[in-house]
């Protein structure tokens, strides 16, 4: 027995002396961010994830960018704009005072290169990447393609403070597209000298600075002594974004003072943040839609009666407020609120089994609907697909599938919920497989057609269930050319009027992605489109 | 030994050859494609196309597998498809902090487990025993991920004396040598900086040894209790040997031989134990790697980084086979 208690004393001696450091107080000028996974790379013209962008968009900065919690676009590397009459020509006035972190000057001649580098696969910068299996994703899907594709048929330096870019046919997106995180302006001159290794040398005109990339621990950042705009200046002198996987973790490190922010709480942690004193949760503008979608080779739902009861069936209400954590919105369009693009006219299918039910007898099923038939003739039971990952618009798609199945069968409708591994799920969507399927959509730039054309404006695609309507694709292919934003937005308006009339599609919810944090801090603005600023934090 | 030695070494081959051919099909068993899977929904056919070429996938099987081995007894373990670095740098960069957590795990789960089995033993069916079997069944059964939640919480949350994760301080920096922190941090005679590794290293060390610790202490306490009641022992305490002389060596050397074989087989496990232990702690090993790299499906590192879990366990098991060996020579004539 004597042994033990020898072996406990030195045990508990150690305890005490390990206990006594106690908790490490961080220090006020660092502000400490929980971020879910590592970032992938820091040169933003590759990226397409939002843990990179996050940091890049410390470091980086583009000609334009989205105001606050707004998709209001406001200059940013460019003073002010004009637009030619036609919309092709633009004519971008840069600040005079700007430099990169690497001491070269910001003017004209940087942005003409940035752009030759994503637009041009022969530029020796461009063509490096492709060699080492990357690609310039976003500026393909946002311009059209690469080298004569491009919609950006030319961009010039006109003088060192005057870029003008010619574009072959007007786009109304544009100044958006040019905000977006992808289209911020990296140092030429990093650029060539880190070549494909770009990835871990960022070099911007932002607020902070690069210092240091741990490898699965932490990106480190300092404030930028030279930044341009003064007013604008960082309040805290380092920023750490650390790897925090586990979602539950996270929120660990949160109430334990390891970290001053974090994004991704679980919907049932948001009301445990709430509770406690010391956090605080601030809901990012939702920017993001989860729908339900129809196939139409189904011959059953190329009736619109059976869309219209499906529609009547499904209680979004007691989705959105079982599923959420309360942090989702019924949805009742595609766009979501925020966007300048959304009909606030439009008024929803209201929920009604009754309703549902009368409308389906209507339809030539009074005893239900369980089995569908393709065009081709084929009889299968009807399947209801729900994603196997959670994704922003459906934080739990399992439990949101269960309800809506539920739901259904109140109207009579019988489905069996399925999924399978989340890239066979993808696959069998664009074949146009799945009868009856969830998926949904987060906007990249804050503009209506982002999130509407991508669906809408090929008739008769296989990866939207084959839905043709011609006359949709042209209001939206028509706003897409228009550089007006009041008229556009009539435009979208009407097309949303459109799907909605037509029951093209189920729209459920929009979600308010959550972010917690230590009261301490202060300044943290939630942006629609995730592209957050960390110079307005102050930490206390 | 020598003879014994090469033999055991030849029968691990088939076993590598194994280990390859899972970890190359199992991108094939997996439905959809692998090239679509990483890339996401918004992949344009291009990269398809590029990342198809780059993995190899239009390839006739047989001639995948081919070129795969080949490359691997190159030591290439191919690139990850979402960062692009070389697979086998990273590895080997991320492993020490694997081994550093490993290491420390087995070596608190030996040096705690094999004196609480022993003291079990000896004083079979006392207080003791029976509160360190309790211990040991609950230690046994307990799923780590549930372990490590719960000592961050306490310790981290409630009490605030241990970090809730990763391996420094956000102020404190060590100049990576080893990359073993704490070797590092002596090394440069950072008091600081040891003392702050050492902190971080104390939850996922406890979480990921737990469960060996348990195994370990009721193999020590049926493998001693079975070597005392065999006549020898009686005989030696006939002779008037001291129980701790009794137990300590003519008891415990013929107990220690299941004990090596099973630590020997935790070792393995640890690894496996690493994956959750490090992403529930942020620590930043090869574990975190890896699952980071399954959600990502960056299909080269899963397959590198399982072709090294395989190979280490494949050669600790070797290993304590050979020590078996060595503690007991009847083992080699077999």
């Amino acid at each position: 027995m004597k042994r033990v208690i020898r072996l406990l004393i030195p045990c508990l001696v150690g305890g005490l002396l390990l206990g006594g450091a106690a908790r490490a107080a961080l220090a006020a000028s660092t502000f400490v961010f929980g971020a879910q996974g590592e970032p992938v790379c820091l040169d933003p013209a590759i990226i397409t994830d939002g843990i990179s962008s996050r940091i890049t968009h410390q470091i980086f900065e583009g000609l334009t960018k989205y105001k606050g919690a707004t998709t209001e676009v406001v200059p940013a590397l460019a003073e002010r704009w004009e637009v030619s009459a036609d919309g092709t020509i633009w004519t971008f006035t840069l600040r005079k005072n700007a430099t990169f972190h690497d001491g070269t000057p910001f003017d004209a001649k940087a942005v003409v290169w940035n752009f030759e580098r994503w637009r041009f696969t022969k530029h020796p910068q461009h063509e490096n990447q492709l060699k080492a299996g990357q690609t310039f994703e976003y500026y393909e899907g946002q311009f059209g393609g690469f080298d004569d594709q491009s919609l950006i048929a030319k961009v010039e330096a006109v003088n060192p403070t005057t870029v003008r870019f010619t574009l072959k046919d007007p786009q109304g997106p544009f100044l958006a597209n040019l905000a977006m995180f992808t289209f911020v302006l990296p140092s030429p001159a990093a650029i060539e000298k880190w070549g494909t290794e770009s990835c871990k040398h960022p070099v911007g005109t932002g607020p902070f600075r690069f210092v240091e990339w741990k490898p699965n621990q932490e990106v480190v950042l300092e404030a930028n002594p030279a930044y341009w705009n003064k007013a604008a200046a960082p309040k805290v002198q380092r920023v750490i974004i650390r790897n925090i996987k586990d979602s539950s973790q996270r929120l660990a490190a949160l109430k334990a003072g390891e970290i001053h922010g974090m994004e991704w709480v679980n919907p049932d942690d948001v009301r445990v943040v709430r509770a406690d004193p010391n956090l605080q949760v601030l809901l990012r503008p939702t920017n993001t839609t989860g729908y339900v979608a129809f196939n139409y080779k189904v011959k059953e739902f190329q009736d619109k009666r059976v869309r219209t009861a499906i529609a009547h069936a499904i209680n979004k209400r007691g989705i959105v407020n079982a599923l959420y954590g309360g942090t989702g919105l019924v949805a009742n369009q595609f766009q979501p609120p925020p966007l300048w693009g959304y009909n606030k006219e439009l008024k929803d299918y209201p929920y009604s089994a009754d309703r549902a039910r009368a409308l389906l007898k209507e339809a030539g099923f009074a005893q239900g609907l369980k089995e569908i038939t393709w065009e081709d003739g084929r009889k299968e039971p009807l399947a209801f697909w729900y994603m196997p990952v959670s994704r922003p618009y459906y934080p739990n798609p399992k439990e949101i599938a269960e309800a809506i199945a539920a739901d259904l069968a109140k109207a009579g409708v019988t489905v069996g919920p399925q999924t399978i591994d989340w890239s066979a799920y993808l696959d069998k969507r664009k074949k146009g497989e799945l009868p009856l399927y969830m998926l949904g959509w987060t906007g990249d730039n804050g503009d209506p057609d982002n999130f509407v054309c991508y669906f809408f404006c090929n008739p008769g695609a296989s990866r939207e269930g084959f839905y043709s309507n011609k006359d949709l694709a042209e209001v939206l292919l028509q706003a897409q050319k228009l550089t007006d934003q009041g008229k556009r937005a009539a435009l979208y308006r009407k097309a949303e009027q459109m799907i909605h009339d037509d029951v093209s599609r189920l729209f459920i919810a929009n979600n308010q992605p959550p972010l917690a944090f230590s009261k301490k801090v202060k300044g943290y603005v939630p942006n629609p489109t995730n592209t957050e600023y960390f110079n307005t934090v102050q930490v206390e | 030994m020598g003879a014994y030695a090469v033999k055991r070494f030849l029968t691990i081959l088939p076993v590598l050859v194994g280990i390859s051919l899972l970890v190359f099909s199992f991108v094939h068993l997996i439905p959809g494609d692998p090239a679509v899977a990483m890339l996401g929904e918004r992949a344009t056919p291009e990269r398809v196309a590029a990342v198809r070429a780059q993995l190899g996938l239009d390839e006739p099987l047989y001639h995948q597998y081919w070129i795969y081995l080949r490359k691997v007894l190159q030591g290439d373990l191919g690139i990850s498809v979402i960062r692009g670095d070389p697979v086998l740098a990273d590895l080997m960069h991320r492993f020490p902090a694997t081994v550093e957590l490993a290491l420390s795990a087995i070596l608190l789960a030996i040096v705690v487990g094999i004196p609480v089995g022993v003291v079990s033993a000896v004083w079979r069916d006392s207080v003791f025993d029976g509160l360190s079997r309790l211990v040991a069944l609950t230690g046994v059964s307990m799923p780590i991920f549930w372990l490590g939640l719960m000592l961050a919480w306490f310790f981290g949350v409630e009490l605030g004396w241990l970090p809730t994760g990763f391996r420094l301080d956000t102020d404190v920096t060590v100049r990576p040598v080893t990359n073993l922190y704490l070797l590092d941090s002596l090394l440069a005679g950072d008091a600081r900086a040891f003392l702050s590794s050492l902190r971080h290293l104390v939850l996922p060390a406890v979480a990921l040894g737990t469960i060996p610790l348990a195994i370990i202490a009721r193999m020590t306490r049926a493998s001693l209790l079975e070597v005392l009641s065999q006549e020898y022992i009686r005989t030696a305490e006939a002779k008037g040997a001291p129980q701790r002389t009794v137990v300590l060596h003519h008891a415990m050397r013929n107990a220690l031989l299941p004990i090596l074989t099973v630590t020997g087989l935790q070792v393995g496990h640890l690894l496996a134990g690493a994956i959750l232990t490090e992403t529930i702690f942020s620590w930043p090993g090869i574990g975190l790697w890896v699952y980071e790299a399954i959600q990502a499906r960056d299909y080269p590192i899963v397959q590198g980084a399982t072709l090294f879990i395989g190979t280490v366990f494949v050669l600790v098991n070797l290993c304590t086979d050979l020590l078996y060996a060595a503690v007991d020579p009847r083992v080699a004539y077999d």
